[in-house]
């Protein structure tokens, strides 16, 4: 692809225009910021970025409002008082460094490395996952925290890996562009990855049906030829089923199978227990539209699987997922024009993943104390397939309980509060915590609970080498637009301090950012101020790769029997499990809490917890809006607007939400939104308490045996007007 | 073509609306509105069973540039104007917030800015159409939703496009 070069340009004596590359979501979109007297005064999409073709989101056009926030934190503060008494004092960066400098070698010495955790979430971790890695690896700490690790990306990678080698049903690899059909699992792409949704309706003019499968009827499924309503957490059931058609009709690719699959046979009797007869009944969907849906995907080709967060968050995980991504590959649908890509970055260029296990991997006993190695060793330990972190919910645990180690210093780095589900356990882990630094750029109820916060900068302030994950063969620069704000800083700068202080060395590539971003772009013949100057950089692609390096598998085929699964104790084949907490599980339990709570469905305004003290952002969605249909609403008394309680059983308490009638839900079951706080609420709590739906969610057992998810989404709740009681 | 004949305006094509809000951010970004003035505003209609089948679809609201707009005609002080290619504008200067083209707009699309006592409303971004430009919201449609142009000719693509759909719906049966 040519692309125009447009590093920096002047429009006038006063304005320029600068290139470079948004950060408030996953996609990463080419940005043109206007920006007059070092101010930015406008945000607009690039149109010469393959990635967005000059397209931003509300988030990304809001980014001014981000940017110049009034309660931006800009400045090192150190608390005063007790823990959440909200109150602070302005420090210096020395001695905001220094301190916490003193205290890691401290607990280090104390109580081991180990001791010494980060907690990410998304918007941290692409910002400064290799310098936070290089901190970790440099104090030899195994110990990291993300807070997704074991229900969002991540056991797609597991489950991709187990079966393909590669990332192959999420993110940028679909080529939705160029498919037949096109099938959304679990997921709604036009408010979670809006360049993926936009991607979706460009395939679907260029004539591919799609079908999606979800129990809440969202915008993409409005586009649908196909909307399969499933029930919550059975998504299992659904696939094995249509493997079941598949397998049994003989619609797979049989010279695919034939040549590059392995434990065809033991799949096809595994499937014989699983036919559409059965499934109906488990996932309350007809026998007929199972059997049209496997049909058509079968026989459509090629076709483009996409597997998201909804399928994400069962007892039954990894098993859901391999059986999805086993659909892909028995139809033939591996890394053709169309189907789903294996990714084709440009050549040489140093990937997130190669540099994290090259760099960053400490010897297999120290990655094995990592907090789940043990249970969950395809996550957390050496041999991890996932992204080298810890199991979030163990860490909270082993927070209260000091098992198998304790945690005593925590750089936080996200909204672990309302992100990670469990949050009065969380609260509880944390407060037992010695040493806590947090960065964020608004004071959150997490926050609140710091011994230090750090202000990082935003995207319009620092430069880095973009990887986007919402492409396949895309990468990009980020160019800094205007100088720092005030005092905050690039966070990445900030770990390379700390290690400096630390008295802690790196390898001369890695010493300074400069040098790094040179070193991921060297072998591509590039400097990075080219690619700065050059923008994005797309890699050629090509289609079949395996044909001539097979999978990254143990046997270097398409493993429709796991060798890993078998080799670690696991049932190699998909097989389907009902969630712990469902009419069905627990009738008795369903009695009193009638109705099935999905959790986490996203809005485009709001990214994770961040966005809602935006008010261009927030004035789109005021409110945490739990959907109810109406006639269950009607039974209850509930009117559209209500404020209602949702109640979870077990004493897990209530939060309260304003009531959406809808028909996007089945009567049978609510769906809320996660992440929600309220930032104008000035206390230190900043109503974290109120609304936020993961206070309701358990973090104990059981969890998906493989990768440790929780099954969020598809738990047990009652509803009722929130003037009762 | 002769000028008069001209209506430029913005349409939308509602399979294609995705419901994504980018258009309404835009506009705030482009016109510098605050909290409470929205020039374009998505409204959602649905979901809604019908036939056993959910459906539910996406319209931005705005200005539609009326061909003969009740709030010109309303206006008892001449604030608001047709100029020959079509763009309906308001005149600050000498509106005085009487809001009676508020009453009678069917589309509910004006909006009233409290601090300087005045109605406003979408302009098409006449400074841009002027400069050669489409419309901000329209530029940021990621879909191509949201279109801009002469509405005739646009009704003429519509019509070719409604037929080609029913041909290829023919063939699909």
């Amino acid at each position: 692809m040519e692309i125009k070069e447009i590093g920096v340009k002047r429009v006038n004596a006063n304005v320029r225009i600068v290139r470079t590359m948004c950060d408030l979501c996953h996609c990463e979109c080419g940005v043109l910021a206007y920006v007059q007297d070092e101010k930015v005064i406008k945000i607009e999409g690039d149109p010469n970025c393959p990635i967005n073709e000059g397209h931003l989101c509300p988030k990304g056009l809001a980014a001014i409002q981000l940017l110049y926030h009034p309660d931006r934190i800009r400045y090192p503060l150190k608390r005063k008082g007790e823990r959440g008494e909200g109150k602070w004092e302005r420090i210096s960066w020395d001695e905001a460094l220094d301190t916490v400098t003193k205290k890691f070698r401290e607990i280090i010495e104390k109580y081991g490395p180990e001791s010494v955790t980060y907690s990410w979430g998304d918007a941290a971790y692409r910002n400064s996952r290799f310098t936070k890695d290089a901190l970790l690896f440099v104090m030899n700490a195994p110990t990291h925290l993300h807070s997704d690790a074991h229900y969002c990306f991540h056991p797609v990678l597991i489950a991709n890996r187990l079966t393909f080698g590669h990332l192959l049903t999420s993110e940028g690899s679909p080529d939705y562009r160029n498919s037949k059909c096109i099938m959304v699992w679990g997921g709604n792409p036009i408010m979670t990855h809006p360049t993926q949704g936009r991607e979706i309706i460009i395939g679907k003019m260029n004539g591919a049906k799609l079908v999606v499968i979800d129990p809440r009827f969202t915008e993409i499924a409005s586009k649908a030829d196909i909307f399969l309503q499933v029930r919550p957490g059975t998504d299992d059931a659904l696939a094995l089923s249509m493997l079941n058609v598949i397998i049994n009709e003989r619609l797979y690719d049989q010279e695919f199978v034939e040549k590059w699959c392995v434990g065809f046979d033991q799949l096809k009797e595994r499937v014989q227990a699983y036919p559409p007869k059965w499934a109906s009944k488990i996932t309350w969907l007809t026998e007929e539209e199972i059997i049209q849906t496997a049909r058509l995907f079968a026989t459509s080709k090629p076709a483009a699987t996409h597997t998201r967060m909804g399928v994400c968050m069962s007892i039954n995980t990894i098993q859901t997922i391999r059986a999805i991504s086993i659909l892909a590959a028995i139809c033939g649908n591996l890394d053709i024009k169309g189907g789903n890509l294996i990714p084709n970055r440009p050549a040489g260029f140093k990937t997130r993943a190669e540099i994290v296990w090259k760099e960053f991997t400490l010897p297999p006993e120290l990655e094995n104390k990592r907090i789940g190695a043990s249970e969950f060793p395809l996550l957390c330990s050496s041999a991890s397939l996932g992204g080298n972190f810890c199991h979030p919910p163990s860490v909270i645990h082993a927070m209260m309980t000091g098992r198998p180690h304790p945690i005593k210093a925590l750089w936080i780095l996200n909204d672990l509060l309302v992100c990670l589900e469990g949050s009065k356990e969380t609260e509880e882990g944390l407060a037992n915590v010695d040493f806590m630094v947090g960065s964020d750029f608004f004071m959150t109820s997490t926050m609140e609970l710091c011994d230090i916060i750090l202000p990082p900068c935003t995207y319009l302030e620092r430069e880095e080498v973009v990887e986007s994950i919402c492409t396949h063969n895309v990468i990009g620069a980020r160019q800094r637009v205007i100088p720092l704000l005030d005092e905050t800083r690039d966070e990445k700068e900030i770990d390379l301090e700390i290690i400096r202080r630390m008295g802690l060395k790196l390898p001369p590539h890695l010493q300074t950012l400069k040098k790094f971003y040179e070193y991921r772009v060297k072998d591509m013949g590039i400097s990075f101020e080219y690619l700065k100057k050059k923008g994005y950089v797309a890699g050629p692609i090509f289609y079949k790769k395996y044909e001539e390096t097979g999978f990254p598998t143990p046997s270097g085929k398409v493993e429709l029997y796991s060798s890993i699964l078998e080799k670690y104790g696991y049932d190699p084949l998909p097989y389907y499990q009902e969630n712990p907490e469902t009419p069905i599980s627990t009738p008795e339990l369903a009695e009193e809490y009638p109705f099935i709570l999905i959790t986490g469905g996203r809005h485009i305004v709001y990214y994770h917890s961040l966005g809602r003290q935006i008010p261009w952002l927030r004035e789109i969605l005021p409110n945490p809006n739990l959907e109810i249909h109406p006639e269950t609403a009607d039974q209850l008394g509930i009117k559209n607007g209500d404020w209602v309680w949702i109640e979870a059983p077990r004493g897990r308490g209530r939060v309260k939400m304003v009531a959406e009638l809808t028909e996007a839900v089945h009567p049978k079951v609510v769906h809320a939104p996660s992440h929600w706080w309220f930032p104008e609420q000035k206390d230190p709590h900043h109503g974290v308490w109120e609304s936020n739906i993961n206070a309701l969610m358990s973090n104990d057992p059981p969890y998906d045996p493989i990768c440790g998810s929780t099954p969020l989404r598809g738990n047990l709740c009652k509803v009722y007007r929130a003037d009762e009681k | 073509m002769k000028n008069n004949n001209i209506r430029l305006s913005l349409f939308l094509d509602a399979d294609l609306c995705i419901g994504c809000f980018a258009c309404e951010i835009a506009c705030k970004q482009e016109h510098n509105l605050p909290v409470g003035r929205r020039w374009i505003k998505v409204v959602k209609l649905g979901p809604k069973k019908v036939g056993g089948k959910l459906y539910m679809q996406f319209v931005p609201v705005h200005c539609r540039h009326c061909g003969k707009p009740a709030c010109m005609e309303t206006c008892p002080v001449g604030a608001i104007s047709k100029r020959s290619d079509g763009i309906v504008l308001f005149n600050e200067e000498r509106c005085i917030g009487c809001k009676m083209c508020l009453e009678v707009c069917p589309f509910g699309a004006l909006q009233y800015n409290p601090e300087k006592e005045v109605v406003e409303g979408c302009n098409l971004c006449v400074e841009r159409v002027d400069r050669g430009l489409r419309p901000i919201c329209v530029q940021n449609c990621p879909t191509g939703a949201l279109g801009f142009g002469d509405i005739n000719n646009f009704l003429l693509e519509r019509h070719k496009r409604g037929i080609k759909r029913l041909i290829e719906r023919e063939e699909f049966i």
